[in-house]
């Protein structure tokens, strides 16, 4: 027991290093993939047929092949066509690419389930179509989107595990690093899970008070 | 002889191969009320929804006032804004109080400023009686209660038609009154209205004219006394004497 609090003692520090660098990963991927899925899932929708379809085949391309790869082709493909990123800048751009197609897809969804009446009576007080969009529709879409955004961004949390395998020092390179390091993968291993379900639980935290905040009697909650 | 408010002009309107509006023409005057009555499928929502643009016709002309709001280049969006239009289904925002619901097409449309769109939103409320229930979300609404909101959005746009598509027929019989009563208030005070309804009491006492459509075209117009006690066709005689019973 004594060996194990020794060896928890001397990782600590590396972890919480790399704790920081995950979480940075996570937010900054989220918020790109935010920027970059919403016009993605609203042009899914509503924009003109040729476009739906060039950002169907987008999210087909990124929901239809292994992160590991995506993040190979932006790190190690890339530049052979003279774009040459760093690690943590291809670890931002890959993760964020593929949450913005997970996040057009809750979007489109949930902009599918709103009723076809709120934009009839949008556009009936004088709304163009993209007033209606923007302060009907998407505030209701959103909002019925937000339960399976939550699990995309605890998903996230994990997901950054990857970059480790460019050599990014997040919690998983700092993990594996130690695990040569004390030659304990075990002990090691199992603290890190711990590092990553305390980070998840704190996610899970959050999102549930912006989902009680957000809530709507009669569109996300009963009607008291 | 005023002017008339609106103005239809042999309207056809087809979805593909369906042929719905099979040339309609109907003129309105200010402050009048028109009921439009006939089976279903005979075109009466379709012709609202041409009116307002929503469905634009296919072929012919409307005029609201002096402008044919079927020419090309006509932005479709502040014609809209002139002609107000109540569902069936209320289609009240969801995500929106009832105040939300009348303040957001004052700020969005009308680009009053938040305090001036809130008065005026209030004051629409209480014109249908529901100042009360303002910061009620639709949810928490009975069903009148929804349909007189919906009125209250309408009206807060200063729409110079009222357009009613069966608002009162997705309404459990005992909440049609409360609707009917700020219809017939609003007749009062001088709304142009064209409403589709199935409601005879309404018409009888409100209306200035009754029109029965069918098929796709007006078959018969004249007063309330008229269509009801003498229609010279027999297709609104044995359409009116089925719904009246």
């Amino acid at each position: 027991m004594q060996d194990f609090i020794d060896l928890l003692n001397k990782v600590t520090p590396d972890l919480l290093r790399g704790t920081v660098v995950t979480l940075q990963i996570a937010t900054i991927s989220l918020v790109l993939g935010m920027i970059v899925g919403l016009p993605v899932g609203i042009g899914r929708v509503y924009g003109p047929v040729w476009l739906q379809r060039v950002l169907g085949a987008y999210v087909t391309l990124f929901q239809g092949t292994p992160l590991l790869i995506q993040l190979f082709m932006v790190y190690y493909g890339l530049p052979d066509i003279g774009i040459t990123l760093g690690r943590l800048q291809a670890a931002f751009l890959t993760l964020g690419l593929n949450s913005a197609a997970y996040q057009a897809e809750y979007l489109r969804s949930a902009l599918q389930a709103v009723s076809e009446g709120q934009m009839t009576a949008a556009r009936a007080i004088g709304m163009s179509k993209w007033q209606a969009i923007q302060s009907v529709i998407l505030p209701q879409a959103v909002r019925l989107a937000l339960p399976a955004w939550s699990n995309e961004a605890v998903a996230m949390l994990k997901y950054t595990s990857v970059v480790f395998l460019i050599a990014v020092p997040d919690l998983m390179g700092q993990a594996k690093i130690l695990a040569s390091r004390y030659f304990a993968p075990i002990q090691i291993y199992l603290i890190v899970a711990v590092f990553y379900i305390a980070l998840v639980g704190v996610a899970y935290l959050i999102l549930t008070l912006i989902e009680r905040r957000a809530r709507i009697p009669g569109l996300t909650g009963d009607t008291t | 002889m005023t002017s008339p408010i609106l103005r239809i002009e042999d309207v056809h309107k087809s979805y593909g191969s369906l042929h719905v509006l099979k040339g309609v023409s109907l003129t309105v005057q200010p402050r009048e009320v028109v009921v439009l009555v006939g089976p279903s499928g005979s075109g009466k929502s379709t012709l609202l929804r041409c009116i307002n643009l929503l469905n634009p016709p296919t072929k012919g002309r409307i005029w609201l006032e002096d402008q044919e709001i079927t020419a090309p280049g006509v932005n479709q969006d502040r014609v809209r804004q002139r002609i107000g239009m109540v569902f069936q289904e209320f289609n009240l925002f969801t995500h929106l109080t009832a105040l939300g619901n009348v303040m957001i097409g004052l700020i969005k449309v009308r680009k009053m400023r938040k305090n001036e769109a809130r008065d005026l939103a209030m004051f629409e409320l209480e014109r249908v009686g529901l100042a009360d229930r303002a910061h009620y979300y639709p949810a928490q609404l009975s069903g009148g209660q929804k349909q007189r909101v919906a009125i209250a959005r309408a009206l807060g746009m200063d729409p110079h038609v009222m357009l009613f598509d069966e608002p009162t027929s997705a309404l459990d019989p005992e909440l049609t009154g409360e609707v009917l009563a700020v219809m017939q208030k609003l007749a009062g005070e001088g709304m142009t209205m064209i409403v589709v309804s199935h409601e005879m009491g309404f018409a009888r006492q409100v209306a200035n004219r009754v029109v029965f459509m069918e098929g796709g075209v007006v078959v018969e117009e004249g007063t309330p006394q008229h269509m009801f006690e003498q229609p010279t066709h027999e297709r609104t005689r044995a359409f009116l004497r089925n719904i009246m019973q």
